[in-house]
């Protein structure tokens, strides 16, 4: 399946972690699956007007990651030995944590106490997770 | 290979300093952006890179070789100003540039005007400033360069032609020819280069690539338990490189660990404590604003 890639090349983070964290979510949800080729980095940076060498250093640390794999001609593909499925989802796991973190740092900044944190956190359980109460 | 550096490069006018010891190193292949408020001395670099100014001190070398008239086969220039003869037609120009450079694709030229929605038939002086621009454009690019060297090279276009420059800009960059370009549109210099100088009043403010100046540099912000709260501590951090306070708002321009910044603000009472991503607007304006080069500036201190 193709995926579509969006950057905001205005925004503050930077374009190559924007790209990484796009295609790992693909591979983690399963949208590009295992042995599936990526664009080249010049049709990718042609299609999003954004630098090659950008794509070039986004596609390396992916590799290094062992999402994907790339061999010289025939170009870049996700690794299909199941390595790519486990890395994606640990930094699902990754993002997920961080934006717990930043929510409670908010909370505490904001002076919530500890009980009315946890309050909150129940009520978004309830809310997206319902079916494992 | 096709490299350009500039070294302790300076120019005066009488006694007046447009460029003051500059030094870039641009890598082959790099699509390397040059930002600066009007008067920086972009356009002064960029003279002095082709041989149109002389140089007062300092060299300008591509592959590591100074310039020579066979360099210029290699070099493809597209100045701020418009150069075109008025009383000469687009198909003039195409052939007098065709005689003037042992390379130049005359067939991809036709390709590229057409793409634009320039008439080769008409004269120069009767396309609008951003038809003139196109014209340079495609001119410059079908010349098939080594080098690119483009002063404001979407000057006058609309939208849709500015992202085909810039679409002609990435591809010229993936078979390895090395650009050089200048433009006020922050936007574009985001999307399209990979490193980038950003030069106030001759002199370099900041250098890098863009990805990781988004990276290293954030904002931690937090309103202060009360005005008098001492930031003596974060003035001698070398973690921050500027302090903003104004009553019990504390902004703090960070270079490393934001993270361990904005905890330890947290720690010490401050409350709304957040981590703020910069754009290269951001940081360009932190950049070049009026004494704030990485100074420490404390406003309205208690």
């Amino acid at each position: 399946m193709p995926i579509i890639m969006t950057v905001d090349p205005r925004s503050g983070v930077p374009i190559y972690l924007q790209l990484i964290e796009q295609i790992k979510r693909s591979v983690a949800l399963g949208v590009m699956a295992g042995g599936e080729q990526l664009p080249t980095v010049k049709q990718l940076a042609l299609d999003l007007t954004i630098n090659p060498n950008t794509v070039a250093r986004a596609y390396r640390d992916l590799e290094r990651d062992g999402v994907i794999e790339t061999s010289p001609g025939r170009g870049s593909f996700v690794r299909g030995d199941g390595a790519a499925q486990t890395t994606a989802q640990n930094a699902g796991m990754d993002v997920a944590r961080e934006s717990f973190e930043a929510a409670v740092r908010e909370a505490k900044s904001l002076g919530l106490a500890r009980s009315a944190v946890r309050d909150l956190f129940a009520a978004s359980l309830d809310r997206w997770l319902p079916e494992e109460r | 290979m096709s490299t350009i550096s500039i070294s302790h490069l300076s120019k005066s006018y009488g006694p007046f300093v447009a460029v003051d010891d500059l030094s870039i190193e641009i890598p082959t292949g790099t699509v390397y952006g040059l930002l600066g408020p009007n008067g920086a001395g972009k356009t002064t670099t960029f003279k002095c890179l082709l041989g149109l100014a002389n140089t007062s001190f300092g060299q300008i070398a591509y592959d590591g070789l100074a310039l020579t008239p066979a360099t210029f086969e290699r070099i493809a220039y597209v100045p701020e100003r418009n150069v075109l003869y008025d009383h000469l037609t687009v198909a003039e120009h195409l052939e007098m540039t065709r005689r003037a450079y042992k390379k130049f694709d005359v067939k991809r030229a036709i390709e590229l005007l057409g793409q634009f929605g320039v008439d080769p038939r008409k004269r120069a002086r009767a396309l609008s400033k951003g038809m003139k621009t196109a014209t340079m454009v495609a001119i410059a690019f079908a010349r098939e360069p080594d080098f690119l060297i483009l002063d404001e090279p979407t000057s006058g276009l609309d939208p849709v032609n500015q992202r085909s420059v810039l679409n002609l800009i990435i591809n010229e960059a993936t078979r390895g020819c090395t650009v050089l370009f200048s433009s006020h549109q922050i936007g574009q210099v985001e999307r399209a280069a990979d490193r980038i100088a950003i030069l106030q009043n001759g002199k370099l403010a900041l250098e890098g690539a863009v990805d990781d100046l988004k990276a290293d540099r954030k904002i931690v912000e937090g309103i202060l338990p009360s005005e008098d709260f001492s930031v003596a501590a974060y003035q001698n951090d070398r973690r921050i490189v500027r302090v903003d306070k104004q009553g019990r708002i504390l902004r703090l321009t960070v270079v490393h660990e934001p993270d361990d910044i904005a905890s330890s603000l947290s720690t010490a009472g401050a409350q709304g404590v957040r981590v703020v991503d910069l754009n290269l607007e951001d940081i360009f304006i932190g950049a070049v604003a009026p004494d704030t080069s990485n100074a420490v500036v404390v406003e309205g201190a208690a």
